[in-house]
């Protein structure tokens, strides 16, 4: 008699085959859809292009040329300032706003919920939203500066002030997440821990030194690869927003593999920037992963 | 000023500094063509008018793309869940060869940044005729959001007690069965924060939807408002307007849905 657990098929594949066709459509399509197009671009990556057209294998001569090229230590020196130059201001911020968040107040969820809505707001948006708000004719962040003596500048037509301000936006499209991350980790820090720092007389600081910053400083670094991933990789928000200008001074490396790409349609060296930034990805995350090893040893 | 009182002062602070740039936004969309271009720049809009909106959702081409995003989200939302849950499933229920592998493998492949591979997906999607096609929209943005979701989906499994399942198959469902009408079921809240994390993400979407298609028919939201400014010369009210509609629904869905919408984020969303 089979047992009612319906067909049950014989021999080493078909026992599991029942599990292999659930993970089935999920292999296929991130193989198709993200591995292969990794592997292609390397591919691409060694050969001298004409649009779309491999017109002669050239090894590792993109390459060659890229770290010849000074323009591609600008966008790096750029993407690296714009990605720690935004993490310093997000990570400070985030962590006082989750305290203040987790602090038992009237009104709390109402807070909570206005104070991470630029979390959904999509980069697009982030950038025509802050392009009108600074607009050096008619903005109100502009009229501000007048007032605060500053007068009527263009903050991003001064290429002094131009990577610094696209910071600024960039903290305030990025903030939530780090605070959604960090509030759920106050959350779990038990109640006695506070009220027997309470009875001991403890002083705020000491609290936030010695309880909460050790047990909030995990997530603070999950935190900080989800971001600096985010912001390493971030086209969007700068195309938008600056389009890498004035005079290149906001082209971070992203935007260059999209320009190189989608502007000029230098294939070959836009797949060699991709892969660039992939390996930049890579040691990022296994930086931090490392870091994150150490902690959980301590 | 006692703590309580700063706290307070400081947590209104924090709500104007992210509201501020909605509502200069917002106030922008309401006022007339004169008013919009006032300097020094006034909040209140006076005399307000919906003339704006009417522009948008009448005279220009926003509408379709608006319903263009709408079901290119709904196509990604269905197909995530359908192909992440069966995964999910697996890993969460069934030991086989390789598991671990291919649970990584696929996990590993949300790591890969998108603008690394736009290029090689545009060279490939016009060698398969898809160039230009709602259907490598929502192939790409699928396979985007699978990892994670599956990811996700996988922890809300394994929140499921396997007897259910037992007993399920006990009373003569097969496995297909069992999952269909015992454990999705039961896995409600999970997939609502699924789908709700990946419609924001379609939605959202420029760099995909800009770099994959080309005809005005086929673009999206993001795209459309990206390209208003040179199509239809700087009307800030109208884009402001636009930007607003484009807003309405993920922001509404956010509101409505907020304890979703976080419970997914902290279940560990990675590609951004």
């Amino acid at each position: 008699m089979e047992p009612s657990t319906g067909y049950t098929p014989r021999g080493f594949f078909g026992r599991h085959a029942q599990a292999y066709l659930f993970m089935l459509p999920a292999i296929l399509l991130a193989g198709a859809v993200s591995l292969y197009p990794i592997v292609y671009a390397f591919f691409l990556s060694l050969f001298r292009t004409r649009y779309l057209e491999r017109v002669a294998f050239i090894g590792l001569g993109n390459y060659r040329q890229l770290f010849a090229d000074p323009a591609f230590r600008q966008n790096l020196i750029y993407s690296l300032t714009y990605v720690f130059g935004s993490l310093i201001v997000v990570l400070p911020f985030s962590l006082g706003v989750a305290i203040l968040l987790n602090q038992r107040v009237r009104y709390r969820a109402v807070f909570r919920a206005l104070i991470i809505l630029p979390w959904v707001v999509s980069q697009t948006i982030i950038a025509l939203l802050w392009g009108w708000l600074l607009n050096p004719d008619f903005g109100p962040g502009i009229y501000a500066l007048e007032l605060l003596g500053v007068g009527k500048v263009g903050l991003f037509t001064d290429t002094r002030s131009a990577l610094p301000t696209l910071i600024g936006v960039n903290v305030w499209g990025s903030y939530p997440m780090a605070v959604i991350l960090l509030l759920a980790a106050l959350q779990t820090i038990p109640k006695e821990l506070k009220e027997a720092a309470r009875v001991d007389g403890t002083s705020r600081w000491q609290h936030f030194a010695h309880i909460t910053l050790p047990l909030v400083q995990p997530t603070l670094l999950v935190a900080t690869i989800m971001l600096t991933l985010l912001y390493f990789n971030m086209v969007t928000l700068v195309l938008i927003l600056t389009g890498g200008g004035p005079l290149g001074a906001t082209e971070v490396l992203s935007l260059r593999a999209f320009k190189e790409g989608f502007d000029f349609w230098h294939v070959g060296y836009a797949a060699t920037l991709g892969i660039v930034i992939f390996f930049f990805n890579v040691v990022f995350s296994l930086l931090y992963i490392r870091l994150l090893r150490q902690e959980g040893l301590q | 000023m006692t703590t309580k009182t700063l706290v307070y002062v400081l947590l209104v602070c924090v709500v104007v500094l992210a509201v501020v740039p909605l509502l200069w936004g917002l106030s922008t969309a309401l006022k007339p063509k004169d008013e919009v271009v006032t300097y020094p720049p006034r909040w209140i809009p006076n005399p307000s008018t919906l003339r704006n909106f009417s522009v948008v959702l009448r005279e220009t081409s926003m509408p379709r793309y608006f319903a263009n995003s709408l079901l290119i989200g709904l196509c990604s939302v269905v197909l995530t869940l359908g192909i992440a849950a069966h995964a999910g499933y697996a890993l969460a229920r069934f030991w086989f060869p390789g598991k671990n592998v291919l649970a990584f493998g696929i996990l590993a492949t949300a790591m890969i940044p998108g603008i690394s591979i736009l290029v090689p997906l545009y060279a490939l999607a016009s060698k398969v005729k898809l160039y230009d096609g709602y259907s490598i929209l929502v192939i790409v943005c699928t396979a985007w959001q699978v990892p994670t979701v599956m990811w996700m989906l996988k922890g809300f499994f394994e929140t499921v007690p396997r007897e259910l399942d037992e007993s399920a198959l006990i009373d003569g469902c097969t496995r297909w069965t069992a999952f269909y009408r015992v454990i999705l079921p039961l896995a409600r809240p999970g997939l609502a924060a699924a789908a709700l994390l990946t419609f924001v993400f379609v939605w959202n979407d420029f760099l995909i939807a800009f770099t994959l298609t080309v005809s005005n028919s086929r673009r999206v939201v993001a795209v459309g408002l990206y390209q208003y400014i040179s199509q239809y010369g700087i009307e800030w009210g109208e884009l402001m307007a636009a930007v607003m509609l484009a807003l309405l629904p993920v922001l509404g869905m956010f509101l409505a849905l907020q304890r979703h919408f976080i419970g997914g984020l902290t279940a560990g969303a990675m590609k951004g």
